[in-house]
């Protein structure tokens, strides 16, 4: 295991960052209990991750969508790639000379940001090295594809995690499969030992959270929305970072609880809630300030988010976690981005733009995701039958260069400016 | 300066012509429209790892569905598929909408790469045709990856089936595996006369004839293809060059291209293409105690890969091995623009080529380009280099 005393630069600002934000929030007597959980948390991935080469503890980079309840049930620290990407935007700002330095290990400016800038990262000793790479092809062909490079600059071995496409019996019993190989990999390269009884209590809690996922969104569809303007990012970081932790259960139930006291209050999120929103996939990190911003000096709340917040039918069983978690793979909001696009996922999106009561459609068309942009017109004529109009925006989730702040502010206006005259 | 070859100089032109026009008329080629007319069943197919002997054992034709082979305004394929996307699945899939593929019965893809299965969302919604059908393809070459994509090729076999209303036996699936076995073989032929100094035929006609394998029956390609064997076996033209490259990526179906490169000195000498070499590589094994789906499975998921698959060294050992027998000076890789697989390969076949002194130009290019003026200065420099390194 090698461990080396220095805290690389970027999770130390991050951690900062979070910390302000924690104090800050501690400081506003309007300030969410559930807020305050959530900062702690990141406080506590990001102090983990900080001092794990101190502490002699093994780290593990994975990417988007993977399992990591087997990390955390085997006492591994995880690295999520697309997320520490993603924070580093958001807190930091700093990007330019992380996608630099990815542009000289000659990745080409199409492949997506975050994968780039992580390249960067890892090449300039901006993130810990990881004593193994973890990928998988959840979500799309980057994902898939970015083990080995990173493999080679961190030179740590690696397991590919291979999730098949469709979700037949089959398919479900080869990604458990794959799993048990992951984990005899992670025995092997950590000499930590798979704690199958922490992950079938991280499984329990995982199901609870899906669950509250679920209670949470309901309460979404309240008028006026009881959860703030871009709320489901913080839903989305808990499960990509916490999933089957105890304290991301607390959060969510605390989440939960507040929410159900606001909708019961009719209490919304903006003082006047004027249009209600819906989010097709992810708005660049580095402007989620301002976005935040504008929605509350428009009225405008995203209340809904198929592909973030829309789980699966179906539960997890602890007493079968490995099948568990391959079924959750299926379960996810996200998945049917990385399955087919059925005619029930676009018609789940018109369901939602029902049930939520959605004035219009934000398309963040981040340029390096094609998968997702594929789909812009097939949901924009799905939606198009509900008469809810749709903004495309172009844009990259973490490389500022692509919109900026005025580009976007002016675009998003004569939207609202176009939902206001459709009244 | 060298020479390459001509049609009328060193392949057989009758042959090339019949090649050629299969191709200038595709979609809708005299082949494929007659079979229709015969009331044969017309299935599309979408990338090299959907089994094109099962859809033949069934009674219908394959047909592989491709773009326009040459540089083309692709305004309905990026409205539909946004702008981000491989010019190689809008370009397909503007012709699916504008009607050319009007006459299929059958669209049947796998989950190979992001454009891939988009592609397969897109047409099953805008271009719909009466059976579609999507596969899932592992990453892995292990054996559990090979059961599961076993699984996927019965589950496409039921569905041919159902849909076509036949029964596909045994005795069929061994027929059309002898059928594309011999079609292997005899492009293995024709490959094989690229590994001379002199090729009597050039990368450009070689893609003539690679595209025009999956746009007519496999009986009547393979009937053309011997004939255009027999016609180079007797032909005492040459071609030569200043340089013999390897051309790499996905798909190229635009023999401009490669001509240009050609024009200006370049042997073009063998390839790694899914529209190339990989398309026609290793042949069906089924031996004496395997069914002989499973063999189709194992040829499918264990051929000369794409880049979609793990881990890469098993295309860069197939690359290298390329690269030794066809004594290959240098390799052009083309990766069309937002193809990630082949994008996010590039630093490390950079590096697998620079470890065995192999020179690489790595090209950003859109699917259907005949190679523009840039491009081509940086062609001609880089055959330069090569050619200074022979000396």
């Amino acid at each position: 295991m090698t461990t080396t005393a220095k805290t690389p630069d970027r999770i130390d600002a991050i951690l900062r960052a979070c910390r302000l934000m924690l104090r800050m929030n501690k400081a506003r007597p309007d300030a969410r209990k559930s807020e305050v959980l959530y900062y702690e948390m990141l406080i506590d991935y990001c102090t983990q991750l900080a001092t794990a080469r101190q502490q002699g503890r093994f780290i593990a980079a994975h990417t988007v969508f993977f399992p990591s309840e087997i990390l955390y049930a085997m006492d591994i620290v995880p690295m999520h790639t697309e997320t520490t990407s993603w924070m580093t935007a958001l807190f930091l700002g700093e990007y330019a000379d992380l996608l630099a330095a990815g542009a000289e290990q000659g990745l080409s400016s199409e492949i997506c940001s975050p994968h780039r800038g992580l390249a960067g990262a890892l090449t300039i000793g901006a993130l810990p090295r990881p004593d193994v790479v973890l990928w998988s092809n959840m979500v799309c062909d980057n994902t898939a594809k970015c083990g080995e490079l990173l493999m080679r600059i961190t030179a740590s071995p690696g397991f590919f995690l291979d999730r098949p496409f469709q979700r037949s019996e089959a398919e479900v019993q080869y990604f458990v499969e794959e799993l048990r190989d992951m984990i005899a990999f992670l025995e092997l390269q950590s000499g930590l030992k798979m704690d199958w009884d922490k992950l079938s209590e991280t499984v329990r809690h995982m199901d609870e959270q899906i669950e509250l996922f679920r209670d949470i969104n309901r309460l979404r569809q309240a008028v006026p929305s009881p959860f703030h303007p871009l709320g489901f990012l913080e839903l989305v970081t808990v499960d990509y970072l916490f999933p089957g932790r105890p304290k991301a259960t607390e959060y969510l139930r605390t989440l939960r609880d507040e929410l159900a006291a606001a909708v019961a209050e009719h209490r919304g999120a903006v003082p006047e809630e004027r249009y209600r929103l819906m989010t097709l996939f992810m708005p660049p990190m580095y402007l989620i300030g301002f976005l935040e911003k504008l929605s509350r000096e428009y009225g405008a709340v995203s209340v809904t988010e198929p592909f973030f917040c829309n789980w699966g039918e179906g539960r997890l069983d602890r007493k079968k976690p490995l099948e568990s978690i391959a079924q959750k793979s299926y379960m996810l909001p996200e998945s049917h981005m990385f399955g087919p696009m059925s005619d029930k996922a676009i018609s789940e999106i018109v369901d939602s733009a029902r049930r939520y009561q959605v004035d219009g459609a934000i398309y963040y068309a981040d340029v390096g995701c094609r998968h997702t942009c594929a789909t812009i017109k097939l949901f924009r004529d799905a939606l198009s039958d509900l008469d809810v109009p749709v903004l495309t925006v172009d844009c990259d989730v973490v490389d500022p260069t692509v919109t900026s702040e005025g580009e976007m502010r002016e675009k998003l206006e004569r939207f609202f400016e176009l939902l206001e005259d459709r009244r | 300066m060298s020479t390459v070859c001509a049609d009328s100089k060193c392949a057989s032109p009758g042959m090339m012509q019949r090649f050629r026009e299969a191709n200038r008329t595709f979609p809708k080629s005299p082949e494929i429209l007659s079979a229709k007319a015969r009331g044969q069943k017309v299935m599309g197919w979408v990338c090299t790892y959907v089994p094109e002997e099962l859809l033949h054992a069934a009674g219908a034709l394959p047909v592989r569905i491709s773009g326009y082979a040459k540089e083309t305004d692709l305004q309905d394929g990026t409205a539909y598929f946004y702008v981000n996307n491989c010019s190689f699945a809008r370009s397909c899939l503007q012709l699916g909408l504008r009607g050319d593929y009007d006459y299929l019965d059958g669209f049947v893809a796998g989950s190979t790469c992001d454009a891939a299965r988009r592609l397969f969302d897109l047409w099953r919604h805008y271009v719909p045709v009466p059976f579609s059908h999507v596969m899932t393809v592992p990453r892995k070459y292990s054996e559990r990856a090979l059961d599961l994509y076993l699984s996927q090729v019965v589950q496409l076999k039921k569905g041919l089936e159902a849909y076509l209303n036949v029964e596909i036996t045994d005795e069929s699936l061994m027929k059309s595996i002898g059928l594309y076995n011999e079609s292997r073989s005899l492009l293995k032929a024709l490959n094989d006369l690229r590994k001379l100094g002199e090729p009597p035929i050039n990368g450009s006609q070689t893609i003539e004839v690679m595209n025009a394998s999956a746009r007519m029956p496999k009986e009547t390609f393979n009937d053309l293809l011997r004939e255009l064997l027999r016609d180079l076996e007797h032909s005492k033209q040459r071609g030569k060059g200043r340089a013999r490259v390897m051309i790499a990526g996905s798909a190229l179906n635009n023999a401009e291209f490669i001509q240009s490169i050609e024009q200006i000195g370049g042997l073009v000498v063998t390839d790694e293409l899914c529209t190339g070499t990989r398309y026609g590589a290793d042949p069906v094994a089924v031996s004496d105690h395997d069914e002989p789906l499973r063999a189709i499975a194992r040829r499918y998921l264990h051929n000369f890969p794409c880049a979609r698959m793990y881990p890469s060294e098993e295309r860069f050992q197939r690359m290298l091995n390329l690269i030794r027998e066809f004594r290959v000076d240098g390799v052009i890789s083309q990766t069309i623009r937002y193809c990630s697989p082949y994008s996010n390969d590039l630093p490390l076949l950079s590096d697998v080529l620079n470890r065995n002194g192999i020179p690489m130009l790595s090209l950003d290019v859109e699917y259907g380009t005949s190679g523009s003026g840039q491009i081509l200065t940086r062609v001609q420099a880089f055959l330069e280099m090569l050619e200074a390194r022979r000396k």
